[in-house]
């Protein structure tokens, strides 16, 4: 933040810079603000101090598309047409366009990525924190192929390390920080093959806990830390078919233990104890069906003050796991409201901290199949309708673009997934006898929309089209042009390790 | 009735009670309130007949008088996972007869009685906290 004052400072000082030349536009807006935007870029310097606090902010699931349908949804939010919003980490100074495939997949999952980012290399599909001669769920190829993570080395630099999803915590992206397995499924013991000495995912965070090396936790996922005779605070059972109740295991060792709102906001801080939150059985509500737990901003915050005591700083990977789950639903209101949640929760985050002495990182792992109609007038609601263009305004007319079928059309879509335009007969073949479903604004801007699809699939998929990194703070700078994944590591190990 | 009289129904809706059961088309979201509470409307239509809008969740056996209707399809098999990834908003659906599984992305109609309060079901062991009961289902 203090960054952005001294900037503003040196811009009146250079507003004289400006040349004399006589065009015809140089009063309108968007001269005058690309100008200023031109005088903030020549001054801007790169900040080399060594950084103390690393924070990695990742949306699941949020690619160039899906982050653009963000920007306009919460622009329209706010009484915008949308187009010209700029969500907060887009103001960041920099930024590269990141390549996420896997060794073996062009079309990536969400293992890999997190490990490629918590490595500084690229691996298999499924698997995390190993080395690509792993076999995905081939046990007897785990030893000798486990890599050090960024989380390792953090401990071992003295810093905290905090984790946090709106999924479950032992789900892929959170999973990268602490563990490694051939398989990001065996999230407790009942995945494992029986004559596999790999630790599940559950038990190895709670290791990490009890060694030192995680400080706080927090996401859904209590169903994999306890067995399937006991029941949670919610009624519903757990998971684990050994015996072991990792939260009782925790609280054992002096772990500080929410599962509710209430719990959350009793959490003290400041007295070095770990904090496990399991605030679901399964993942986290999506943030349009919150209710009863804390919200991702609310989580990052108690994260931050948690390891803010540490003089050493911290590391801290805070994820967005269901942008992801909602896109494969395609249902593209729970994206966005998701979306929205994950902008807010960067904000507060880059609000705690200071630039001088904390990298932040925004990215996502891997994009999904959305796709982007046309040709749609200005403020048309990304989550329903494409209105026409207006010729002599600025904002959309009220007419809608129709189809070579007649029928109107949403601005988004997706190329596969539920709301395929095909659907299966009982005859088992797949037609649309009817040609489209038509659909009405009021239909296809309603929460539970699900937007229409090409190809049949009960999930939609993710996609191999690159996602961006935005970055502030210590090194930030080293993002620029189009780099591998994995390169994300070696920007924040270089940011913390700089003489 | 005409299908087109429940999709008009359901457009219309939009939270507030019907005045007359059964005429309209209601959402599975109109039986909670935010909290997941019952909502008014739900506890003022137990024991009436009722006509909810969704998708049939992939049945749990062939040849049953039993089916989840969820607000969005269930893009996911929730019997390759555990119970607890059923969404919060489910309706279990207790048919008259045996019925014809629908695509689970097909938007349907049940009409039946509601029931409120939870329910284990002897048979599957699946608990339910709102039911409808003796119903049919119509393709939307
Ligand atoms: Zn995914």
């Amino acid at each position: 933040m203090k960054r952005s004052l001294i900037a503003a400072t040196a811009l009146v000082a250079f507003s004289t810079a400006s040349f004399a030349q006589d065009v015809a536009q140089k009063d309108s807006k968007w001269f005058t603000d690309a100008l200023a935007k031109i005088q903030e870029m020549s001054i801007r310097q790169p900040i080399t101090a060594k950084a103390k606090n690393v924070i990695l902010f990742t949306a699941d699931g949020n690619g160039v598309g899906t982050n653009y349908a963000t920007r306009l949804f919460v622009g329209q939010q706010k009484g915008g047409l949308g187009e010209e919003y700029v969500l907060p980490y887009e103001q960041f100074p920099n930024l590269a366009l990141v390549k996420t495939y896997n060794t073996n997949a062009q079309t990536p999952d969400s293992a890999p990525t997190a490990s490629a980012m918590n490595t500084g290399v690229k691996s298999k599909f499924s698997t995390i924190n190993v080395s690509e001669n792993a076999v995905a769920s081939d046990c007897s190829t785990l030893a000798g192929n486990e890599l050090t993570t960024f989380a390792e080395l953090m401990e071992k630099a003295g810093k905290s390390v905090g984790v946090i999803s709106t999924a479950r915590i032992t789900h892929a992206t959170p999973a990268a920080v602490y563990v490694n397995t051939v398989d990001r499924d065996w999230e407790d013991n009942t995945g494992i093959p029986e004559d596999c000495a790999q630790k599940d995912i559950a038990d190895q965070l709670a290791e990490a806990m009890k060694s030192g090396r995680v400080d706080v936790a927090m996401g859904g996922g209590r169903r994999h830390f306890f067995p399937t005779d006991v029941t949670d605070e919610e009624g519903k059972g757990g998971k684990r078919t050994d015996g072991r109740n990792l939260i009782e295991e925790l609280k054992g060792s002096g772990a500080q233990y929410a599962w509710d709102e209430e719990s959350f906001k009793a959490l003290t801080t400041g007295n070095n104890a770990p904090i496990i939150g399991l605030f679901e059985s399964s993942h986290m509500k999506y943030e349009h069906d919150r209710t009863g737990e804390p919200s991702i901003a609310e989580m990052t915050e108690a994260a931050i003050k948690a390891m803010a005591g540490n003089e050493n700083g911290y590391y801290l990977v805070v994820e967005a796991g269901r942008v992801d789950h909602a896109n494969h639903d395609g249902n593209l209101h729970r994206t966005l409201t998701d979306g929205a949640a994950f902008a807010e929760a960067v904000a507060l985050a880059d609000q705690l901290t200071n630039d001088e002495d904390t990298l932040i990182i925004v990215t996502a792992d891997h994009e999904h199949a959305i796709a982007f109609n046309g040709y749609c007038g200005r403020g048309s609601p990304i989550t329903g309708l494409c209105y026409e263009i207006d010729d002599a305004g600025e904002k959309h007319l009220d007419t809608l673009n129709m189809a070579d079928d007649g029928k109107p059309y949403t601005v988004a879509g997706f190329l596969n997934g539920p709301g395929a335009v095909l659907v299966k007969g009982e005859d088992e073949k797949f037609t649309a006898p009817e040609g489209r479903q038509t659909v009405t604004q009021e239909e296809a801007t309603d929460p539970d929309y699900i937007q229409q699809a090409m190809i049949p699939l009960s999930s939609e998929t993710h996609s191999g089209e690159d996602v961006a990194v935005y970055a502030k703070g210590p090194w930030a700078h080293l993002f620029d042009g189009t780099v591998e994944q994995n390169y994300i590591f070696h920007v924040m190990n270089h940011a913390v390790n700089a003489q | 009735m005409d299908r087109r009289v429940f999709l008009t129904g359901l457009v219309c809706f939009a939270g507030v009670a019907p005045a007359e059961a059964g005429d309209e088309t209601i959402r599975l979201r109109n039986f909670y309130n935010k909290d997941q509470s019952f909502s008014d409307y739900a506890v003022s239509m137990q024991g009436t007949r009722v006509a909810v809008s969704g998708f049939m969740a992939p049945p749990l056996k062939a040849d049953s008088q039993f089916f989840v209707l969820t607000s969005r399809p269930m893009a996911v098999c929730p019997f390759c996972e555990t119970s607890a990834d059923w969404p919060d908003d489910i309706l279990a659906v207790y048919t008259k007869r045996v019925f014809d599984v629908a695509p689970f992305n097909v938007p349907i109609v049940t009409h039946g009685t509601l029931e409120l309060g939870t329910y284990k079901d002897p048979e599957t062991g699946f608990v339910s906290r709102v039911r409808i009961v003796n119903a049919i289902y119509d393709r939307s």
